[in-house]
């Protein structure tokens, strides 16, 4: 999978491109709006992470360029939380997603990947580990093909896990990607801690049991 | 005690302008008294002058005595004491039985050899008639120009005043937050009142654009802050990441996330007050309360294992013209304060109406004072992950829309209402 990440916020991008590249994709940088639209116009990426502000001029330029060349190339923009105004035009422009800054580099993880799976994969939307099987499309869970009900934050919580599999998710990412903005309002993130307890017993009940991991009070890991 | 400067300027007009008047017409009565004396003084030797030359001229053959005209006597010694001065006498008049003032002058002359003394004679009536006729005009007519001149002085200084009356009730009209465009004249008629508009309207966009920087500056700083947040959560993601993390290590960066996510979530709550104060939500709608307040409730009481007991009144209709998102804020930040100052075992009392909404929860005693209660950084109770900002937030959209937010308290009940007036 090739991923091109244009951001000019260098130790950001650093970090997003260790985060990607342990995850099997091949990453392409770009600093600067003139190096962004040089590389997304010389090559095919399966997913272009694109931050608007750049030196040099708007993210949004460049999307409107690959639109507009017919470049078919999946887009999340980056940007900052609250500018209601680039996120509404980013959408209207072609892009697929749209996350804002701060963001969870796990959260992004699972945006890219939902992106790869409903752009490139369609028929193929389940996603595995073990016995574990989760069918993203009819939303079902099943566990030694036996079927387990869950709730709409456990389904969601389970799916982030498995895109972010065999790492350390924190509390925060878990507590934001399923409440959203909501989140800042909670005192506590001790919600999170009994969705993960609910989940974890409803997966023992049907024979998968201690995939979920609790790393020091930090976050959870899915692993086998 | 401080009086309106026209009042001021008659008062000082109607005191000191009587005492000009007075003393001109004083010096008016001496001037007038002099002039009538000298001219008597004419008059009296005019007549001796020609009573001589009668004299002379008839050889003696003429009247010696009229009263009231002159008198001719011949004097025996030619070595008599003669005063050169007019004096003061009286004739009295059988006819009229009264004595009329005169003013007479006597000469000695010789006429072939004949001493002769001739005093004339100037009636002092019509004089003084006339002066105090002259007088009474002057009067009068001094007092009219008095009363001309304080009228005259109220009338002009309305006129002449107005830039400066406009000036003050623009100025009144100016608030920093709400009404920053003053539009003062730079020409007014008057050098003075020029400089006080020039002066004015400087301080003035003085002020303004001070207010505007530090306004600005909360947003700017909290938008830089921004990026390194990022950073460092992203940094902190990988690092949790690491193998062979040790549980010491572990716990370190369990802090250092908590620590990061408060700043990160305070810094995001004093850009949505700046933003809120800089009108960055001015988008409004028809906003309906009572779903909003029902779906909030649901998704909390979802959240929170430990939520109060909750009794809740809402009167559907209830429409807002606002914008969405700081209603929801609004509300959020309302709620969640109740849930979050509450004990172990303790309630929440909801209540929306058309006037306004109400929200009541039981709580330990606030430890400051009420009025701070909405201040920024203000932690009734400190617990670790709330801002301090969520009140202050809550009274900025009220503000921005005009609702009146009051708090109460009252045996161990905490009650915060939002009118919706």
């Amino acid at each position: 999978m090739k991923l091109l990440v244009i951001e000019d916020e260098t130790s950001l991008l650093k970090s997003i491109i260790e985060y990607f590249t342990q995850e099997d994709f091949l990453c392409e940088t770009a600093g600067t709006f003139k190096e962004g639209i040089e590389k997304a116009e010389d090559f095919q990426y399966d997913c272009i992470i694109l931050d608007i502000n750049l030196p040099g001029g708007s993210g949004l330029k460049i999307l409107e360029y690959l639109r507009q060349h017919k470049k078919s190339d999946g887009v999340i923009i980056i940007s900052a939380r609250d500018s209601l105004d680039d996120k509404i035009a980013g959408l209207d422009l072609g892009a697929d997603d749209y996350v804002t800054k701060p963001f969870h580099l796990s959260e992004l993880n699972a945006r890219v990947k939902a992106l790869i799976r409903r752009k490139y994969a369609q028929g193929t939307s389940a996603l595995e580990m073990g016995t574990l099987h989760v069918n993203l499309l009819s939303r079902t869970v099943t566990c030694n093909n036996q079927h387990i009900l869950l709730t709409r934050n456990e389904y969601d919580l389970l799916v982030f896990l498995l895109n972010n599999k065999e790492r350390v998710v924190g509390k925060q990412a878990i507590a934001e990607h399923i409440y959203g903005d909501q989140a800042d309002n909670m005192p506590s993130f001790d919600f999170v801690y009994s969705q993960i307890k609910n989940l974890k017993k409803k997966l023992k009940d049907k024979g998968c049991e201690d995939i979920i991991q609790t790393v020091y009070g930090l976050g959870y890991k899915l692993s086998l | 005690m401080s009086k309106p400067l026209l009042q001021r300027n008659s008062l000082f007009l109607l005191t000191w302008l009587p005492v000009v008047l007075l003393v001109c017409l004083f010096a008016f009565y001496v001037l007038l008294r002099l002039q009538g004396d000298h001219m008597q003084e004419e008059q009296l030797l005019l007549k001796q002058r020609n009573v001589l030359t009668t004299f002379i001229n008839k050889s003696g053959n003429m009247e010696r005595h009229i009263e009231g005209e002159y008198s001719i006597d011949e004097m025996k010694d030619s070595h008599f004491a003669v005063s050169h001065q007019s004096r003061d006498t009286a004739v009295y008049y059988d006819d009229q039985k009264k004595s009329v003032p005169f003013q007479i002058l006597s000469r000695a002359y010789t006429v072939n050899n004949r001493n002769y003394l001739v005093t004339t004679y100037v009636s002092s009536t019509e004089i003084a008639h006339l002066i105090i006729k002259v007088f009474i005009a002057q009067f009068l007519i001094l007092i009219l120009l008095m009363m001309a001149i304080v009228f005259l002085n109220r009338k002009s200084a309305v006129f002449l005043w107005q830039p400066f009356f406009s000036a003050i009730k623009k100025l009144k009209e100016y608030d920093i937050k709400t009404n920053q465009l003053v539009e003062l004249p730079d020409e007014t008629g008057t050098t003075e009142f020029d400089q006080l508009n020039k002066t004015a309207a400087g301080l003035i966009s003085n002020s303004n654009t001070a207010y505007h920087q530090q306004k600005q500056f909360v947003e700017n700083a909290s938008h830089e802050i921004q990026t390194p947040l990022a950073i460092i959560r992203s940094k902190l993601e990988l690092l949790i990441n690491q193998p062979n993390l040790t549980e010491k290590q572990a716990s370190l960066l369990g802090d250092i996330t908590e620590a990061n996510e408060r700043l990160s979530l305070m810094n995001r709550t004093l850009l949505l007050l700046a933003k809120i104060e800089n009108n960055h939500f001015p988008e409004t709608e028809a906003v309906h309360v009572s779903p909003i307040v029902e779906q909030m409730i649901a998704t909390f009481q979802n959240h929170y294992d430990d939520f109060p007991e909750l009794d809740m009144d809402l009167q559907p209709n209830v429409v807002l013209t606002a914008n969405r998102s700081l209603i929801e804020i609004l509300l959020s930040n309302l709620i969640t304060n109740a849930i979050v100052h509450n004990v172990p075992g303790g309630k929440i009392i909801i209540n929306l109406s058309l006037s306004g909404f109400l929200i009541e929860n039981t709580g330990p005693p606030l430890d400051i004072e009420p009025e701070e209660l909405f201040g920024r950084f203000k932690k009734g109770s400190h617990t670790t992950k709330t801002t301090g900002l969520g009140l202050a937030i809550v009274r900025q959209v009220c503000n921005l829309y005009h609702y009146p937010v009051s708090y109460q308290s009252s045996n161990g009940w905490h009650r915060i209402t939002v009118s919706f007036a």
